[in-house]
């Protein structure tokens, strides 16, 4: 049956989506073999595979764009954005999945149209925000400002999964005498622990690679500025060195790659999750 | 949009409840203050700034050390009569136009054809979602690196013999925007299929095996039978992109050509962006903002009304 279907018919569509994949892929392996090259090499031959495997490049990119603590800064955002956006939103979904009221009913209604606001819409306004709470050029304004650009999609995913949790559950427990907060942290919390990973990874992704707020925000001082901040400083406009270059962008996309390769499927459903939930 | 709603039906009186009032009190003790922190961090650092965007476009502000007085509308008339702006209306328009239909009309045919599992479905998917990993400034990076004039474009083009054809992509007035355009493309239409397979998977698959019985080619089953289903769902798909497009391009536009040359990639994204923070024009600044604003609202309407549900 499945040979059955792909009869000749399928041909152009095969061609196209290989093409289309070769597209994605050339890229990719463009910069993991430059990254082993220098300038005369990849200007020469851009698709040869690098004669030898030294780590000079990594090393430059690495010391001429302060990688190190960008890394760390990236690290330091994204852990506590993370833990800011867990310790709002599953008290508030909790509260919204349980209760019944008008009140709840309105304030889940405002997190599910705050996907209609795009993140970057504000940049400006934002900016003035954080001079006037005394916090611009730091990296503690983006650790509260990520969160809320993070809650309606983390609320509305986590309020799902509360709902399938039965309420009877609950009831046992208050039986028992637990408190409110004690079925929230002892029934609620590990019953939606597959929430509350999609709702880690999709915004592990989202604060370590966000950009423009931390260009504006956290600005370029290299001891606070982000990866993603500090990346695009390796395009000079006088000759840049592509080796360094895509051996810095190489470098960027390490943790993510890593955490993708552990967690394939699951993050595949988490990015898919957040958009479907939409 | 698919929104949940948590209109219930009220617990009413006289409804079979087996605990008194008190007891069901005590059960269930009211929570919803839990959720005030959620909302005053969102109302605060998200939906305040928006609101400011449309007080500040009424100002004449020439600096952030400046001092403010009210414009009115001044801000807007000085933005209409702007060569620069409506070059950069014109610029996002031929962003949507293009970028828009090709990676949602694409994306479904790769959706539906991944949804198939042709052999080697497993790395095509994989394949798909890298774009979706890597951050904006990467991906920008991979493009500048592609598409500059030593780049690997051009390599390419000499490597077959088509060394005259070579050019400074990102530098060319006529081919800086499509440039970014390709960029949106080449990272959106694999995220997008990923999302539209996943759809697709949890169609019954009777529907398709009901259609080939009845002789229906995959293209018919593909736009005939399974679009329909679906539709809804790319119009969310289809609202979210034009979103992400609209407000997002300053960064690839930054990132890549900063507008130029000669204003020739200046979106209206990135026009907000410039003269806010290159040119401190904050006033008309914002008012720009209002506009993308009203062209997001509008956009989105309008996305939502074409792909409404019709059966």
């Amino acid at each position: 049956m499945a040979t059955m279907k792909f009869r000749k018919s399928w041909l152009p569509a095969h061609i196209l989506v290989w093409a289309y994949a070769v597209l994605l892929a050339i890229p990719l392996y463009y910069f993991l073999s430059s990254a082993f090259k220098s300038n005369e090499e990849i200007f020469s031959s851009p698709l040869s595979p690098p004669t030898s495997f030294g780590f000079g490049n990594f090393r430059t990119a690495f010391e001429s764009a302060d990688l190190g603590p960008a890394i760390l800064n990236s690290a330091i955002v994204t852990v506590f954005s993370l833990a800011l956006t867990l310790g709002l939103a599953i008290p508030a979904a909790f509260a919204l999945a349980r209760s019944r009221g008008r009140v709840a009913s309105v304030m889940e209604k405002v997190f599910s149209l705050g996907f209609l606001i795009p993140t970057f819409a504000a940049l400006f306004p934002t900016f003035l925000l954080s001079a006037a709470t005394g916090l611009f050029h730091t990296r503690l304004f983006m650790v509260l400002f990520l969160p809320a650009t993070a809650m309606p999609l983390s609320v509305v995913i986590l309020v799902q999964f509360m709902r399938t949790i039965p309420p009877e559950m609950e009831e046992a427990a208050r039986i028992d005498g637990a408190s409110t907060f004690g079925v929230l942290r002892h029934i609620y919390t590990p019953m939606c622990m597959p929430g509350i990973a999609t709702v880690v990874l999709l915004n592990f992704l989202t604060f370590w690679n966000e950009y423009l707020y931390s260009l504006i925000i956290i600005g370029p001082d290299p001891d606070l500025r982000t990866i993603q901040v500090a990346l695009p400083t390796l395009k000079s406009q006088i000759g840049t060195d592509y080796g360094i270059l895509t051996a810095g962008t190489v470098l960027t996309l390490v943790p993510v790659w890593i955490v993708y390769t552990v967690l394939q499927k699951r993050m595949q459903r988490a990015l898919v999750s957040g958009a479907v939930k939409m | 949009m698919t929104m949940t709603s948590s209109v219930r039906p009220a617990p009413q009186s006289g409804q079979a409840a087996p605990l008194s009032p008190a007891g069901r009190k005590q059960r269930k003790p009211s929570t919803t203050v839990l959720a005030v922190p959620a909302l005053v961090w969102y109302l605060v650092f998200m939906v305040g700034p928006m609101v400011a965007i449309f007080v500040i476009a009424a100002l004449h502000w020439p600096g952030m050390l400046q001092s403010t007085s009210f414009a009115g509308l001044d801000n807007f008339r000085a933005l209409f009569d702007d060569p620069v702006f409506w070059q950069a209306v014109r610029n996002t328009g031929v962003q949507m136009v293009i970028a828009l239909p090709v990676m949602i009309v694409c994306a479904y045919m790769l959706g539906y054809y991944v949804a198939q599992k042709p052999p080697g479905h497993k790395i095509i998917r994989y394949l798909l979602f890298v774009p979706g990993l890597i951050s904006t400034p990467a991906k920008a990076m991979v493009f500048y690196a592609a598409l500059s004039p030593d780049g690997l474009a051009n390599g390419a083009l000499k490597a077959v013999g088509l060394g005259s054809a070579a050019d400074a992509w990102l530098a060319n007035p006529d081919t800086a925007l499509y440039c970014l355009i390709a960029l949106d493309l080449w990272a959106g239409i694999g995220f997008t299929a990923v999302l539209f397979a996943a759809r697709l998977d949890s169609v019954p698959e009777e529907l398709g095996e009901a259609a080939q019985l009845d002789g229906a080619g995959h293209w018919r089953a593909m736009w005939r039978i399974h679009f329909p289903v679906i539709k809804e769902y790319v119009g969310v798909v289809a609202m979210l992109q034009f979103l992400w497009t609209l407000f997002g391009s300053a960064q690839q536009v930054l990132l890549l050509t900063q507008g130029g040359p000669a204003n020739s990639s200046t979106t209206l994204s990135f026009l907000v962006y410039e003269k806010a923070f290159m040119e401190s024009d904050l006033g008309y600044s914002q008012a720009v903002g209002v506009v993308l604003f009203l062209v997001g609202l509008v956009g989105l309407l309008a996305i939502r009304r074409s792909f409404r549900q019709s059966y």
